[in-house]
């Protein structure tokens, strides 16, 4: 349950953005989350709720939007989404290939009143 | 009115990693970060491997556990300086937990630095700590499922110890499919068999931290 921690690190982000929106309550909040990360979308909601609770993120729509992997060929250049974790280029077989996305764990937006 | 924020999540672990990792360059130390399942043999693995490595390498340990120091007390036997991170609930040790724990070690002693993490396949691998390498430590008797179960810890640690091999006979786990799905998820994984308990194949995981805890001392 790791998820308490990253959104401890949302709300402490969060806390420094409204500093410079004073009065303002906060309507929603977007995440970019990677599939290929261990963040669970429905913990992170549970934990969401818990840190909002008293504070003018209290009752704001959590928006969470999943990241699918990809990956680069290095011998090819050919972009991919890995089928089951097998990180193989489908183009040329090769295993020499990086993930280029799916490793997001962030902040995006927040939509305030 | 929508405020675009784009920030890493993890920016502020991310950078105290990168401080520890500076610290530890220094200080010329490879430091490792061991994580695996509760269980798993981390700890008795780290036991044979002080033995193997006593009079060659300096090694230091830093034990990550929810509440207790049995950990550290088992390390502490082998005559190695040794830290306990108590997290006090928390399931993964963070940056900012290792940097604390630093200044408890005369680090210009120390070639190797040893991070045991909390017990657990998925909370650890998302927190760096400024460590030079991760190694998942699996034991066979947990399936050989666990690969695309918790995938990211396969991709993201240079070495895998498949730990409890002696114990192989006694379990319905496929070893050929368990090493093809680790593969597949990083082609460029170490894999070692081994048995903590019967002293069986640490000779090549002991070589291979020679071979990185010389390169940086």
């Amino acid at each position: 349950m790791h998820e308490m921690s990253l959104m401890a690190s949302i709300f402490d982000i969060l806390t420094r953005h409204l500093e410079d929106y004073p009065g303002v309550t906060v309507k929603k909040v977007t995440l970019r989350i990677g599939s290929l990360t261990n963040a669970v979308p429905e913990a992170l909601e549970f934990c969401f709720s818990a840190f909002a609770q008293g504070t003018v993120v209290e009752g704001a729509q959590l928006e969470i939007i999943q990241v699918p992997i990809k990956i680069k060929c290095r011998e090819c250049q050919q972009e991919s989404e890995p089928v089951e974790f097998h990180f193989r280029c489908p183009g040329c077989g090769s295993l020499a290939v990086d993930v280029t996305q799916g490793r997001e764990l962030a902040l995006e937006s927040m939509e305030v009143e | 009115m929508e405020i675009a924020i784009k920030t890493n999540v993890l920016a502020t672990n991310d950078q105290l990693a990168a401080q520890n990792k500076d610290i530890f360059h220094r200080a010329g130390i490879t430091a490792l970060n061991i994580m695996g399942s509760p269980g798993a043999g981390k700890t008795t693995l780290l036991e044979r491997t002080l033995e193997r490595l006593k009079g060659q390498l300096r090694v230091g340990v830093i034990e990550g556990d929810i509440y207790t120091a049995k950990d550290a007390e088992r390390i502490e036997a082998h005559g190695v300086p040794v830290y306990q991170i108590n997290t006090g609930g928390a399931c993964h040790l963070d940056a900012q937990m290792v940097q604390k724990a630093l200044p408890h070690f005369n680090l210009a002693q120390l070639d190797l630095m040893v991070i045991e993490n909390v017990g657990n396949l998925v909370c650890p691998v998302e927190f760096s700590l400024g460590e030079e390498y991760k190694v998942v430590v699996l034991s066979i008797i947990e399936g050989d499922d666990k690969p695309l179960k918790y995938p990211l810890i396969f991709k993201e640690s240079t070495a895998a110890v498949l730990n409890k091999m002696d114990l192989l006979d006694f379990c319905d786990v496929n070893l050929v499919n368990l090493k093809r799905d680790i593969l597949s998820i990083n082609p460029e994984i170490k894999i070692f068999e081994v048995s903590s308990r019967q002293q069986t194949g640490l000779e090549q995981w002991v070589e291979w931290l020679h071979t990185i805890g010389k390169k940086s001392g």
